[in-house]
């Protein structure tokens, strides 16, 4: 079995600290220079082509929106208005974490993006709290895993790529699981908090809650014109991503100021008439237009960016290659016949799917994982009566579990680089906390109509 | 001094211009759209060739700063001097990566029953030959996929760099670890210095 050896190769690459791309990259290219007659000009092309899946374009503009975001002061409005909410509950501060991390999942995209910027500031809570600093990194190594659960998320768009699948309807699935996991999480931590004795925060009145809720308005309204765009029929998602960029990079330079040219000067001076003070934010801002765009704070944000780009794009481009060369060895087909054979149901094939993904999950990084698992196990699905936005959300939340185990996995590294604890410690810290998302998957799994329901709503049954 | 510096930057800087050119250009499109009705046709084709020019340019960087992911708990249990012998090899499986992937014909000289012809720079001298253009941008063909062959040089260029650093014991592999992973460093810096400061908790 030829194909075999493809995979063999990959993880021998793997084991050796090869990076991930280049192992798949390279075990294509020696299956291609040992067993097929492809040219290796059709090879090099795919580097090139990969990025001309108009989808994937979303994937820069959505990494530059959430850089934008997490300069500081969005996830710093948004915690306030977890604490005001959630906070008078036993072990509210955690609680609170796990509630900004949702919220800040659905102006950012990515996972490792949401421990940095929550993570940042309520695990330093936390601990002044009193609560235990694994306690603390564990909560929020996991809630930080809703990044690629609640919409926007590259997770899903890179699915929707894969299979033909439309991204309106993946992150309109996305959201009530996402809820679920974080409710879940915070019920996880209420029980735990009882047992440990941890503080609760004081009520401070739902003036407070307004009051946040208001402040932290601007950063919201984000998701408001992601998701309201992409229903509404304005943009394509590709179009949403470009203008949540745009967005967050005004928000963050001239509303909430907390970066370039206007950082730190007062919306209103003390004892400044109202007219004069919309006349000279109307000058600040238009004199400040063309200084932020060179600012180095932004062009900080826009290396940033790009760094994190062409990471994840070159995996991106390498599991392509990959994909190109399992499907042009009809490997797919094969699975398939072998999967029918056997006489799988489609919820024993579930199960093989989850275990695929979760040691999958555990080697290689998510978005190159599924572009070649979904090929694979997608044509199956489909043949078992599986809704296809269904088999996406096990997929992601797959994903999610996969990004805190080791070796692979991005949130584990983030949280020890926000905490400064040792990986080890990290993995101890967020592994019982994972119980609960594997709980969360077998609900996902099992229960097909919390992913189905909303896009079935809002857009018709397929 | 500040020349040396500019160099040693000059990447960040391409590849922060490509990003900011693409992001510009694709908003315009949509402002373009639904405020005046109008749009260019070679504008998202302009988008995916930034965005291919982006990734292609930006491996080799990758490369030299080691933001590269990968599996590095095997490795790190190996004993030091076996460690370095693997970083070697792996070092060495990326260059061969982008050797295969520039021009796949050297192979034969290994043996010829394998399957190696063709590669980037072989595409690029043809497109440069036929002389054709992109489909709606006025630009020649072989200039825009110019940039296959340059990103895969300078990638093979930064493994042999790599290489022999590692040989030198001044890096350690080719992947990114907690230790020395530079974006994350800069992100707890930032994260943890002005936020910690100026939240407002009620205790």
């Amino acid at each position: 079995m030829e194909a075999f050896l493809l995979l063999v190769f990959v993880i021998i690459f793997l084991m050796l600290g090869v990076p991930v791309a280049v192992s798949l990259g390279l075990s294509s290219i020696f299956y291609v220079v040992l067993f097929s007659t492809d040219s290796m000009t059709s090879i090099a092309l795919k580097l090139f082509e990969a990025n001309e899946h108009f989808l994937l374009l979303a994937i820069p503009f959505f990494i530059l929106s959430s850089t934008f975001m997490s300069t500081g002061g969005v996830a710093r409005r948004i915690i306030r208005l977890a604490i005001a909410t959630v906070g008078p509950f036993r072990g509210g501060l955690a609680m609170a974490g796990v509630f900004s991390c949702m919220i800040f999942a659905a102006l950012s995209g990515s996972s490792p993006a949401t421990v940095v910027a929550i993570g940042g500031i309520t695990i330093t809570g936390m601990r002044k709290a009193g609560y235990p600093l694994p306690f603390a990194a564990g909560v929020i190594a996991n809630a930080g895993t809703l990044g690629i659960l609640i919409p926007p998320s590259i997770v899903m768009v890179v699915y929707a790529a894969a299979t033909d699948v439309s991204v309106g309807r993946m992150f309109l699935a996305g959201i009530l699981p996402g809820i679920l996991a974080g409710v879940l999480l915070m019920l996880a931590i209420y029980i735990r908090a009882r047992k440990l004795n941890l503080p609760a925060q004081a009520w401070q009145g739902v003036g407070e809650i307004i009051s946040a809720a208001r402040d932290a308005m601007w950063g919201l309204l984000m998701i408001v014109i992601i998701l309201g765009g992409i229903y509404g029929g304005i943009f394509t998602p590709t179009e949403a991503a470009a203008v949540a960029a745009v967005y967050a990079f005004l928000i963050a330079n001239f509303v909430y100021r907390d970066i370039g040219p206007l950082k730190g000067k007062p919306w209103r001076k003390p004892n400044a008439s109202y007219l004069r003070s919309v006349a000279s934010n109307i000058l600040l801002t238009a004199r400040g237009l063309l200084p932020a765009m060179i600012h180095t704070d932004t062009q900080t944000a826009f290396r940033d960016s790009a760094r994190t780009t062409i990471m994840l794009m070159f995996i991106i481009a390498n599991a392509l290659l990959f994909a190109h060369v399992l499907t042009a060895e009809q490997i797919p087909q094969m699975l398939a016949e072998l999967i029918l054979e056997i006489g799988f149901e489609w919820w024993s094939f579930l199960i093989v799917v989850n275990l695929l993904l979760l040691l999958g999950g555990q080697f290689m990084e998510p978005s190159g994982l599924l572009l070649i698992v979904a090929p694979l196990v997608f044509p199956i699905a489909i043949g078992l009566g599986i809704d296809p936005i269904h088999l996406g959300i096990i997929m992601v939340v797959n994903m999610e579990i996969g990004m805190i185990t080791p070796p692979i996995g991005l949130n584990l590294f983030v949280t020890a680089g926000v905490t400064g604890m040792k990986m080890t410690e990290v993995i101890k810290a967020a592994s019982p906390w994972m119980l609960v998302l594997f709980f969360f998957l077998l609900v996902i799994t099992y229960v097909p109509i919390i992913s189905t329901f909303l896009p079935d709503l809002m857009m018709g049954k397929i | 001094m500040k020349l040396r510096a500019f160099i040693d930057h000059i990447e960040e800087y391409i590849i922060s211009l490509l990003l900011a050119a693409m992001t510009l250009l694709a908003f315009s499109q949509v402002v373009a759209r639904y405020f005046f009705n109008s749009g260019a046709v070679w504008a998202l084709e302009a988008t995916t060739t930034l965005f291919a020019w982006l990734i292609l340019f930006g491996i080799s960087y990758g490369i030299k700063i080691g933001a590269h992911i990968g599996v590095d708990i095997m490795v790190h249990k190996l004993p030091d001097k076996l460690q370095r012998i693997v970083a070697v090899i792996a070092a060495l499986l990326c260059l061969l990566y982008a050797l295969i992937l520039l021009d796949a014909s050297f192979l034969a000289l290994f043996n010829d029953q394998l399957n190696a012809r063709g590669g980037a720079i072989v595409y690029v001298k043809k497109m440069y030959q036929i002389g054709i253009e992109m489909e709606d941008l006025p630009i020649p063909r072989y200039l825009a996929y110019l940039i296959l062959p340059i990103g895969l040089g300078l990638f093979a260029l930064r493994c042999i760099q790599s290489l022999w650093l590692i040989l030198c014991g001044r890096r350690s592999g080719m992947i990114a670890s907690v230790d020395d992973h530079e974006s994350i460093k800069q992100h707890t810096k930032t994260a943890a210095k002005p936020e910690a400061k100026t939240e407002a908790k009620p205790e």
